[in-house]
């Protein structure tokens, strides 16, 4: 009996490994002729193209990567309406090493002819591909190497969050004003608590965009920030924010992944402004408003440079101007009353430049004005050398490059720790 | 009454088997792999033949697919062949994860700090040097404490990878950070990169040439049959005069040693610079790779060129037919899982009822 069972099932197996073989060999010619097709057809129609994106997560973060995948979906839309075929090949959950440059690698072999790497730390990986692959363009956003790789098909761009994050600020501020008026807090309890992931440029631009929107509306406002030294890690920001309200903080804010801040500060009482994302989902009495990138506005322009073969910026920044920086829908539940229509004329201001985020009149630094500050990096140790961000009144950010490099320490702002 | 308690199967150790019986379990279970991961790729819509068409293309099919490929096959190698010997002498050595990362730490302080002190010609062997005695030495802990205390070797190496990680980690945020607050560490001088041979840094002919070395060392040379009779049984080797202690610190501190130059061959060859992720699980995946190829160094090259194949191959799946990645370590899965299932029925096999009769009959 054994023996039949095992004839059997050789037999058996025999028979579905060679069709298995069999069959193998034909499509494996078939896929490697997919990439010398495309483009071609391009050349002929003008209409399609292949898009590489390669993601540190994927679209259940609900935070960074799904913030990119949101902004891919509307470019695509948009561009078909202009009859653009976009083929989008997406790279989830790609590590920030040889993976990363791989990826790239993989791409570029697929006939992607722009290939976009989401991630900061993407970029190092990244540079090692694009040398080979001159007429692909190859694009790190939040980062910003292309300014001095000499490379003409390295790319950056980010967004002017900053605009979006002082707007949350104002709302964030109003609400402290509405409670001291009403005599909740005393105007020293008017305390900002923020969790961070770093003490990053990108961080630290951030929140001090968002205490100088919140300063502008409570002047009494102060800020503790607490550095959880991970972009995402749920528990510690949670913790982070549970700590902030323990303090006294009476408004959480965050640059970090998770909606865990929002949660905390409901169950805290406190209020709370959120990033990449609507919180108000998740915690319908403390989160006032969110602030987000919208990567379409991009996406949707290089796409189409790419596809007419046009040139495109290599460090491209936009913020509220083009609809880069976008804010989530307004809690009116919880907000102090007026916040819309300020917070419409704060978006004006902006938008006509008649209004500065980092305007040097509104903070000082150890008690001082600040006069001057470098912009860029350029011999390679990390410090600023050159280019002075500071004039006409204002410290300007994302103007000589579009990773954010404001990485002062103003008064007012308090950091917990700075380990990270 | 005993007939009804015997069970419809029974397991029993099997005597030597002939080697074809042995190659046909052996090619059976890849098929039945093969059939299983199509039926995975059919339940999602995808066409088997299609999906498996892409693999090998993926993987095989060009020039740079090839080399990366290989990229993948070469720290699964060298790790594989750190790990044989502790094996061998049934010391359950976890931690070549560990010992990847604490090589890489070391070759990357030469790198980002000796680039200029150091001739250029020396500073890739004193990488390599410094990779594999930190490996080494980072072995040698528990090796140590099993050798003079007892201590459980599976934990202790286990537990020594998390602090490593975690001292990589701080590096990265601390000391050796580049731009502040990126948590990222400079990439090295290109002084500091391993050169290529071929498209692929030359860290594939350090560990082929490894390989024989390891071959001859477990084969031949009296420290590995000493390895060896340690394994079968530690108070024969007492009794045959060996300190046992000794055998094992010392094997521990080689393949140690070679995890660590494995560190130095992915800090320098494939990452050119260091990051908590530098062993990247690979400390992990080649235990497999070992126990599949039954400490056999030249079975090894297969194994892990297979693994490469299908890790490279799936990466590839994902990118042109749009499968998720987690479908493809399912299949990855599969494979494995086939082919270490097929050892037991070499070393086992199957009774029934039936034939229990017949026995009792005679």
């Amino acid at each position: 009996m054994k023996k039949k069972l095992l004839a059997l099932l050789l037999a058996g197996s025999m028979v579905f490994g060679l069709a298995a073989c069999g069959g193998g060999d034909n499509p494996s010619e078939k896929p490697s002729e997919v990439p010398s097709d495309a483009p071609t057809q391009n050349v002929e129609e003008g209409k399609n193209i292949k898009v590489g994106l390669i993601c540190i997560g994927d679209e259940n973060d609900q935070g960074y990567t799904y913030n990119f995948i949101r902004g891919k979906e509307t470019a695509t839309e948009a561009l078909a309406a202009k009859g653009i075929n976009v083929e989008w090949v997406t790279k989830y959950n790609i590590l920030e090493n040889s993976t990363c440059e791989d990826a790239n690698l993989e791409l570029a072999e697929e006939g992607c002819e722009l290939i976009i790497n989401n991630s900061f730390g993407f970029e190092e990986h990244m540079l090692k591909v694009a040398p080979d692959y001159p007429e692909i363009q190859f694009i790190s956003c939040t980062n910003q190497a292309s300014w001095g790789d000499e490379l003409p098909n390295t790319h950056n761009a980010f967004a002017n969050i900053y605009e979006g994050r002082y707007l949350a600020g104002v709302v964030a501020g109003m609400k402290m004003q509405e409670m001291i008026d009403n005599g909740d807090i005393t105007a020293e309890e008017a305390v900002i608590g923020y969790v961070g992931a770093y003490s990053f440029a990108e961080v630290i631009s951030g929140f001090t965009a968002y205490y100088l929107g919140a300063k502008s509306v409570c002047p009494s406002a102060t800020m503790k920030v607490q550095f959880v030294g991970s972009w995402s890690n749920a528990t510690e920001e949670a913790s982070a924010a549970a700590a902030l309200a323990d303090m006294g903080c009476v408004i959480i804010s965050q640059h970090s992944d998770n909606t865990t801040p929002a949660t905390t500060a409901q169950s805290k009482g406190v209020f709370h402004t959120g990033y990449n994302n609507d919180m108000i989902g998740v915690a319908p009495e403390a989160s006032l408003i969110g602030t987000r990138i919208d990567w379409a506005p991009y996406f949707e322009y290089v796409i189409e440079a790419v596809v007419n073969g046009e040139e495109f910026d290599q460090d491209w920044c936009h913020g509220m101007d083009q609809g880069a920086v976008v804010m989530t829908e307004l809690n009116e539940a919880i907000a102090a009353p007026g916040t819309a229509e300020k917070l419409a004329e704060v978006e004006a201001a902006l938008a006509d430049g008649s209004l500065q985020v980092f305007d040097t009149k509104t903070f000082t630094i150890e008690g001082k004005e600040l006069t001057s500050a470098f912009a860029l990096d350029t011999d390679g140790d990390f410090t600023p050398d050159s280019e002075e961000a500071v004039f006409d009144g204002a410290f300007h950010e994302s103007y000589f490059q579009s990773a954010p490099y404001f990485a002062l320490q103003i008064d007012g702002i308090e950091w917990l720790n700075s380990a990270f | 009454m005993h007939e009804q308690k015997t069970p419809l199967i029974r397991l029993a150790k099997r005597d030597a088997m002939p080697s074809w019986q042995v190659w046909c379990i052996r090619g059976g279970s890849f098929v039945a792999a093969i059939l299983l991961g199509a039926l995975i790729f059919g339940l999602m819509g995808h066409s088997p033949m299609e999906a498996y068409g892409t693999i090998l293309s993926g993987s095989l099919g060009k020039k740079t697919a090839i080399r990366q490929t290989v990229k993948i096959a070469v720290p699964l190698l060298g790790t594989a062949l750190a790990i044989a010997p502790c094996f061998k002498m049934r010391f359950w050595n976890i931690g070549a994860e560990g010992q990847i990362t604490a090589g890489a730490v070391a070759a990357s302080y030469f790198a980002l700090f000796w680039v200029d002190q150091l001739p250029g010609w020396a500073l890739i062997p004193v990488m390599g040097l410094a990779g594999a005695v930190a490996g080494g030495l980072w072995a040698l802990i528990p090796a140590f404490f099993k050798a003079k205390w007892g201590t459980n070797e599976t934990l202790f190496t286990l537990m020594m990878n998390y602090i490593i990680i975690g001292v990589v980690k701080w590096l990265q945020g601390g000391p050796w950070e580049g731009r502040p607050g990126s948590q990222i560490i400079p990439m090295f001088d290109s002084k500091a990169v391993l050169p290529k041979v071929f498209g692929v840094h030359c860290g594939w002919i350090i560990v082929l040439v490894l390989t024989v070395v390891m071959y001859i060392y477990m084969k031949y040379t009296k420290q590995g049959y000493e390895i060896a009779v340690v394994g079968e049984s530690e108070n024969t080797a007492r009794y045959a005069g060996m300190n046992v202690g000794k055998i094992i610190m010392r094997t521990m501190f080689l393949s140690g040693a070679i995890s660590g130059l494995v560190g130095f061959i992915l800090a320098s060859g494939a990452n050119t610079t260091l990051n908590d992720g530098v062993a990247a699980g690979v400390g992990f995946t080649a235990i497999t790779v070992a126990w599949l190829a039954q400490l056999n160094p030249f079975a090894m090259i297969g194994i892990s060129g297979l693994l490469a194949v299908l890790e490279k191959g799936a990466a590839t799946l994902q990118t042109r037919m749009a499968v998720p990645a987690s479908i493809s370590d399912i299949i990855t899965g599969i494979f494995l899982f086939c082919m270490l299932g097929c050892e037991f029925f070499i070393n086992y096999e199957l009774i029934f009822r039936g034939k229990h009769k017949e026995v009792a009959k005679q």
